[in-house]
This record gives structure tokens, C-alpha cells and sequence, in this order.
């Protein structure tokens, strides 16, 4: 009786290290499982636009322009002085509904603007709103602008915003573009071969050339002004991207902090059922031993 | 008899031993092993001359040379990156540093930039680590050779598999500056030696 007692009191002590193990063990799984929550539950898309501002009527004065969001008299973005033949960079806004508003530059915020346009700003969309035409008959007007080339390529879109020479011809690198172009008109963007080549503008009886570089990837709109001597051309980048797109994701790990699957319990299983087994043998011998001596 | 019961003990004791030791092994090794590795370490920002992104028509803004991002103790220097010969994105020939994919615009410059690192070598953490604990607003910092740094700030953090890797929100157009930041993520599959997906950290610059 004595050696049975004996022996549960050793099974109880070698189990007691086993429960100590098992609390942290299950925890560490406790933790591991909520960290995998967080990552799957990542941020969604950020729900925001791009607009831009330009003025590209030539005989109009310089202009304030406003943005406002849809509804809100106070202005997001004032652009003072915004003179012909300037675009601003592109602004980050959420999505939504916008006004345009142009004033004569330095005119009171509170007057009432010269024209006004609205922007329906989707996400992951650009717009220009562009003053287009002459002073007398100034329009704003709303372009969609492309974000997307085709792989290794070039997109490229012409404003016409020159009035001496009211109807042009555009070429780039040999190949025409468009031909007679009029006044305040706005070609749909399309696909050239990227390459630094020479941009033509042909007037009549006046014409100017800029060597310009179109990167793969990459998005423009090619404006022609009345310079100071006569046409000139502005090369707007819209958008860039990467000139080739590397195919699929990046191999960059090797696994050193990775967690390791859990190994076989075999072996171990193994260990207890043997260590089980002498356990028994040995238990029951003994008992036996001191049943025949007692 | 005494010896008997000598070897009946012994017998008995070692089974024990042998019956708690192998339970402890069994519940050791149930849940996978988590690496050990030593807490953030937050680095105060760089200083230097912030440039805003270039108006239109400027001069090209300078090529990268650094990259640190307080919030995840990365500080490294950039090398240059271009394509495999399969046509994948090449990874920094070491783990503790980072890399500017050439394809891609520079960091300040209009469109998305991209650099990419890695999470972990055969044997510890790699420059990014950490990535994936970006928050939104959390900023990166782009040092350029002429000493003029590019700020950016996190927008969205990500995690794809490499087979559903979308390489238009990652490498297409975009009309301001915007940063790329590119490691792995996911399950590491042991049979061909790579993570399955890539964790990507969105960020615009700010202004």
C-alpha cells in the first residue's frame, strides 16, 4: 500500500511541471491568434481624387480660383493669381462633390465668381478644370485625366490654347498627332512609343519644335500657348508610374523569422508510452515484491 | 530480493521521468516557434532641408540615397534595384538594407516610387521587419543625393499573395508624389524556400 501511494505521489509530481507549461503555452497561442486578427483586418481603400487647376485662355487676365466642397461657402484650396499658361499641381481630395469658382484676380472672395463648374471627384480619379477659350466666350471645363498606360508606353493629350495661331498641327517624333487642331479644343489622350523625340507644332506660317523626353509609364498634356515670341509648347506630367512593371510580387524573405509548423508528436508520444510502460512494470514488481515479503 | 526491488524502483523512476519528459516535449513543441527578437527601437527624424514636390516643369528632384521610418527603427541606406532576368522585381543583395527600384520614379518626384527590403534573412529580422506595424500617418522619410529630404506619410498598409499581386495600384501611374514600400508577409512555404504573399505600405509625400 505504501509503494502505491508512492508511486501516485510521483506520477502527481511529474505532472506538475506539465500543467506550468501548459498556461504559457496557452497564452503564446492566445496571442498568436489575435495578432492574425489585426493583420486580416488591413485598411480599405483611402476613398480620395485628384484635382487640378489651370488657366489656359489667353486674352483673360489673371484669375483667383476656388475650390470648394459641395455645399461649404468657405474655399478648400484659393489659388491667387493664377495667370494664362499656368496649371497647379495636382491636389488630394476625398471623394465627392466639388465647385470651381474663377475670379478676377484680387476680387473679393465674397463676389460673385466670373464662372463656376462642378467636379464629381470619384476615387482613384484625376481631373484638370481648365478656363478654355477666349475672354469672351471663357469657359471651365472638366477633363477626366488617365492614370492608366499601356505597359511600356506613353499617353499623351493636347490642349490647344493658342489664339494667334488658332488652328494647329501637333507631331511628335515624325508621326502627326493631330492635324488642324482648333482654338480651345482638347484632344482624348493617346498611346506613342516612349523615347525623347521632337515635338512639332505647325501654325500658319509659324511652327515651333521642343525636343521633349516621354518615359515609359508615364501620362502628359502637351498645351500650346501663344508665347511671348510666338507658339510655345508646355509639357504637363499628369501622372507617373514605373516604366516596366516587375511581373508578380517581390521574393524578399527567407524564412529565418518565420514561425516553424509544429514538429511530429510521434516521437514524444512514443517517449510516454515507454516511459509509461516501465513505469507499470516497475510499479507492479514492486508490489508484488512486497506482497511477498509482507 | 533487495536487488530486486532495487531494479523494480529504478525501473519505475525512470519510467516516470521519461512519461513527464516526453509530455513536456509533446506540449513544447504544439505551437509554432516564435523567433525572439528585441524590442522597436524609435529613431527621432532626420534633419534637413524638406522639399515639397516640385511644381510643374521644375528640375528633377535628386536621386535616393537613405531611407529612415522612426516609428519601426529602420535606418538604411538605398541601393538600386531593376528587374530578374525573369522579369520580377530584383531584392537587395543583403537583408539589412533596402533598395529603390530604377523603373520607378524618384521618391518626391510626381508618380509611385518603389523600395523594397527584406522581412528576414535564413537566420533574423531583415530592414523591414517591421513593416507591417506601420499605422496610418506614420512617417518616411527619403533622403536624396543632394541632401533634400522627401516626407511622406502612410496611407494604407497591405497584404496580398504573390499570386493575386496587384501590380497596378503598386507600380501604375499616380498624379502626385507617392512611395511604394514593398517586403514579404504571410506563410513561409519551407518547400520552395519563399513567403506566399508581400505586405505593401502605401504612402503619399507630404506637402
Amino acid at each position: 500500500m505504501r509503494f502505491t501511494r508512492f508511486v501516485r505521489r510521483i506520477i502527481v509530481l511529474a505532472a506538475l511541471p506539465l500543467l506550468l507549461l501548459a498556461i504559457p503555452a496557452a497564452a503564446l497561442a492566445n496571442s498568436a491568434s489575435a495578432s492574425a486578427a489585426t493583420a486580416s483586418t488591413a485598411a480599405t481603400a483611402t476613398g480620395t481624387g485628384w484635382i487640378r487647376l489651370a488657366h489656359f485662355s489667353p486674352n483673360t487676365p489673371a484669375v483667383d480660383v476656388y475650390l470648394y466642397s459641395f455645399g461649404d461657402t468657405s474655399a478648400q484650396i484659393v489659388l491667387h493669381h493664377v495667370a494664362y499658361g499656368e496649371a497647379s499641381p495636382y491636389e488630394q481630395v476625398p471623394t465627392g462633390d466639388y465647385t470651381v469658382a474663377m475670379r478676377a484676380a484680387g476680387a473679393s472672395a465674397s463676389s460673385a465668381a466670373v464662372l463656376s463648374a462642378s467636379v464629381d471627384v470619384v476615387a482613384g480619379h484625376a481631373y484638370t478644370v481648365a478656363g478654355l477659350g477666349p475672354e469672351s466666350g471663357l469657359r471651365l471645363q472638366v477633363l477626366d485625366d488617365d492614370l492608366t498606360t499601356p505597359p511600356g508606353q506613353t499617353l499623351v493629350r493636347i490642349i490647344q490654347a493658342s489664339l494667334k495661331q488658332n488652328v494647329v498641327s501637333v507631331s511628335w517624333g515624325g508621326t502627326t498627332l493631330e492635324s488642324k487642331l482648333s482654338f480651345g479644343s482638347v484632344t482624348s489622350y493617346q498611346t506613342v512609343s516612349a523615347g525623347t523625340g521632337s515635338l512639332v507644332v505647325t501654325g500658319s506660317g509659324e511652327n515651333a519644335h521642343i525636343s521633349i523626353p516621354l518615359a515609359a509609364g508615364t501620362v502628359h498634356t502637351l498645351v500650346v500657348l501663344d508665347g511671348a515670341k510666338g507658339l510655345q509648347i508646355d509639357n504637363l506630367l499628369d501622372a507617373a508610374g514605373s516604366a516596366v512593371d516587375p511581373a508578380g510580387g517581390a521574393a524578399t524573405g527567407f524564412g529565418g523569422m518565420a514561425p516553424r509548423a509544429p514538429s511530429s508528436p510521434l516521437p514524444w508520444l512514443a517517449v510516454i508510452g515507454t516511459g509509461l510502460l516501465l513505469a507499470v512494470v516497475g510499479g507492479r514488481r514492486l508490489r508484488r515484491l512486497s506482497a511477498a515479503r509482507s | 530480493m533487495l536487488a530486486g526491488r532495487r531494479t523494480a524502483a529504478l525501473l519505475l523512476a525512470i519510467g516516470v521521468v521519461a512519461a513527464g519528459g516526453g509530455a513536456a516535449g509533446l506540449v513544447l513543441t504544439r505551437h509554432p516557434a516564435v523567433p525572439h527578437v528585441s524590442a522597436i527601437r524609435v529613431l527621432p527624424a532626420p534633419t534637413g532641408p524638406i522639399e515639397a514636390a516640385p511644381p510643374p516643369g521644375a528640375a528633377p528632384v535628386a536621386a535616393p540615397v537613405s531611407l529612415v521610418i522612426p516609428a519601426i527603427g529602420v535606418s538604411t541606406s538605398l541601393v538600386r534595384l531593376g528587374l530578374t532576368r525573369t522579369g520580377a522585381l530584383q531584392v537587395p543583395p543583403t537583408t539589412a538594407v533596402a533598395g529603390w527600384y530604377t523603373g520607378s520614379p524618384r521618391p518626391g518626384a510626381v508618380g509611385s516610387a518603389v523600395i523594397a527590403g527584406h522581412i528576414d534573412s535564413y537566420l533574423g529580422p531583415g530592414v523591414f521587419y517591421r513593416l507591417s506595424q506601420l499605422r496610418r500617418g506614420d512617417r518616411v522619410y527619403v533622403r536624396r543625393a543632394d541632401g533634400t529630404l522627401a516626407v511622406f506619410k502612410v496611407t494604407e498598409v497591405q497584404m496580398y499573395p504573390k499570386d493575386a499581386f496587384p501590380t497596378l495600384s503598386v507600380y501604375g501611374a499616380t498624379p502626385t508624389p507617392e512611395l511604394r514600400l514593398i517586403t514579404c508577409g504571410g506563410t513561409f512555404d519551407y518547400s520552395t524556400g519563399s513567403y506566399l504573399s508581400n505586405t505593401v505600405v502605401y504612402a503619399t509625400q507630404v506637402t
